[in-house]
């Protein structure tokens, strides 16, 4: 009973502090416009450029394998000409946007919580409050924002990469005529579909910054500390996305359809 | 300049402050000494507004900062270096940039004047051909070196050191506390440093604090540290 106590009272403290920094940055910083554009983009760049290829490759995984087991699955039923369609949406609504959420976090997100981390437990971020700088301002408001922009971009191509995957197994595989396959992709997605995944990535970024800044911010225990606290944020970071994924797709269906 | 009233501060239910009473006048070197885990550096980081008081009272330039918000706190410290123990310098700059870094925050200097203003400030230091080093590449004294440019570049009034010479050699750790006492000399700037090394405090402080169960067990000049009976202080000097 006390252990439940204390976990209980753990854990409301920990989503307290988790929710106070997320004031900090967002309504004590962002939206008081405290925001260092320069940083930013060298955060967007540190996070998103150097995640390209591991997400492209990811992406282009995903379409060859969705389109060669839709093809061996579908062509039982001679109706081929549905594997676009499947493979375009189903990357555009569902896989896209998870894939490439769980991909940058495991990488652009354990990134930012090592580096944070370390810079907690080498003094660095109170150093940066004793030279009259506010630590948030300078090393987490361009990291959470930087996230923030960057995985939507990346979706968007990790989509793409994907579809061209389908494409290639559809021409190259299964002797879909190119134009055919392309007409049929784009007749399959509208763009409600497009949306109801893109919606999902803002959320999805959103999760990500906030848990891996926030892990990073309160690093503690030196190096073993900075490991456990990675570990942590991508951890949390993985059944964010999957659990908000379910609540997710269950709201923008009933809404949309 | 700064003086503590009635400061306690506890973590945990251990009392680490036990209602500490102390003045520091401008342009005074005062060194705090005492045991590993006496509270020497939760001493300092109340002088910064880092850690606030359980009780008492913490002024600087007269104003009681126990009670400012971190932004007013953030404002006050423009005028304060800081040398940890460990350096803190960010890992991702070069020294030049390190140094650089609270010009840039806090001034509208130029390139060029900021420039001039690190080229002055590494002469002082005696610190040659470092600018482009990463701290990584740096060795302990040097990188105490670079922080200590680092902490007086904005020509601070006051600077405070946690433990800047631990981890070094004898011949460095002397370099350091001489390198401390010259600038602060030359700056006139009010000086608190926390050691447990007797040799370089008797050295470089106009006056010595000894801590021992969170209060303040002597207060006094070096000569008088030396030849007081007292038992906390001949465990130190033996």
């Amino acid at each position: 009973m006390k252990t439940l106590i204390h976990s209980l009272t753990g854990f409301i403290k920990g989503t307290g502090d988790a929710l106070w920094f997320l004031g900090d940055v967002v309504l004590g910083n962002i939206l008081c416009f405290r925001v260092r554009i320069g940083e930013v983009l060298k955060q967007i760049y540190e996070q998103g450029v150097q995640s390209v290829v591991i997400i492209s490759l990811t992406a282009l995984a995903s379409g060859v394998v969705l389109a060669l087991q839709g093809y061996a699955a579908i062509s039982r039923f001679g109706a081929k000409e549905v594997v676009p369609l499947m493979v375009g949406l189903t990357l555009v609504r569902e896989l896209g946007p998870v894939f490439a959420a769980l991909v940058f976090s495991g990488k652009a997100g354990a990134r930012i919580t090592a580096e944070l981390g370390t810079m907690n437990v080498n003094d660095q971020i109170v150093a940066t409050r004793t030279m009259g700088v506010d630590p948030v301002e300078f090393l987490v408001v361009p990291r959470f924002l930087a996230t923030v922009l960057v995985l939507p971009i990346l979706t968007i191509l990790a989509e793409i990469i994907g579809i061209a995957g389908g494409y290639f197994i559809g021409v190259y595989e299964a002797h879909v005529p190119g134009q055919f396959y392309l007409n049929l992709t784009f007749e399959a997605i509208r763009w409600v579909d497009f949306f109801s995944g893109f919606i999902k990535v803002f959320f999805f970024s959103f999760f990500i910054a906030w848990i891996c800044c926030y892990q990073g911010y309160t690093t503690r225990g030196g190096s073993l500390g900075v490991g456990r606290f990675t570990t942590k944020a991508v951890a949390y970071s993985y059944i964010t996305i999957i659990i908000s994924n379910a609540f997710l797709t269950k709201f923008i269906l009933t809404l949309w359809g | 300049m700064i003086e503590l009233t009635g400061v306690s501060k506890s973590f945990n239910g251990q009392v680490i402050l036990d209602n500490v009473n102390l003045k520091v006048a401008a342009g005074e070197i005062l060194v705090i000494l005492g045991e590993s885990g006496t509270g020497k550096s939760v001493l300092l980081k109340h002088m910064i507004g880092l850690i606030r008081p359980d009780a008492g009272e913490v002024k600087i330039e007269g104003k009681n900062i126990a009670h400012h918000t971190e932004r007013q706190l953030l404002k006050l410290r423009k005028d304060i270096g800081f040398v940890f123990q460990e350096g803190a310098l960010y890992d991702f700059m070069n020294c030049y940039d390190n140094i650089a870094f609270p010009l840039r925050e806090h001034t509208k200097l130029k390139e060029k004047e900021i420039s001039d203003k690190i080229g002055k400030v590494l002469t002082l230091l005696d610190l040659k051909k470092v600018e482009a080093k990463m701290p990584a590449e740096l060795s302990g004294g040097m990188k105490k070196r670079v922080a200590l440019a680092r902490a007086i570049v904005l020509d601070s009034k006051i600077l405070f050191c946690d433990e800047p010479t631990s981890g070094l050699d004898p011949i460095r750790s002397r370099d350091i506390s001489n390198l401390i006492r010259d600038i602060s000399r030359q700056l006139h700037c009010t000086t608190v440093i926390t050691s447990h090394n007797v040799r370089n405090a008797l050295r470089v402080a106009d006056r010595i604090i000894l801590i021992a169960k969170g209060r303040i067990v002597f207060d006094g000049k070096g000569d008088e540290f030396r030849g007081s009976d007292k038992e906390e202080i001949q465990e130190f000097l033996v």
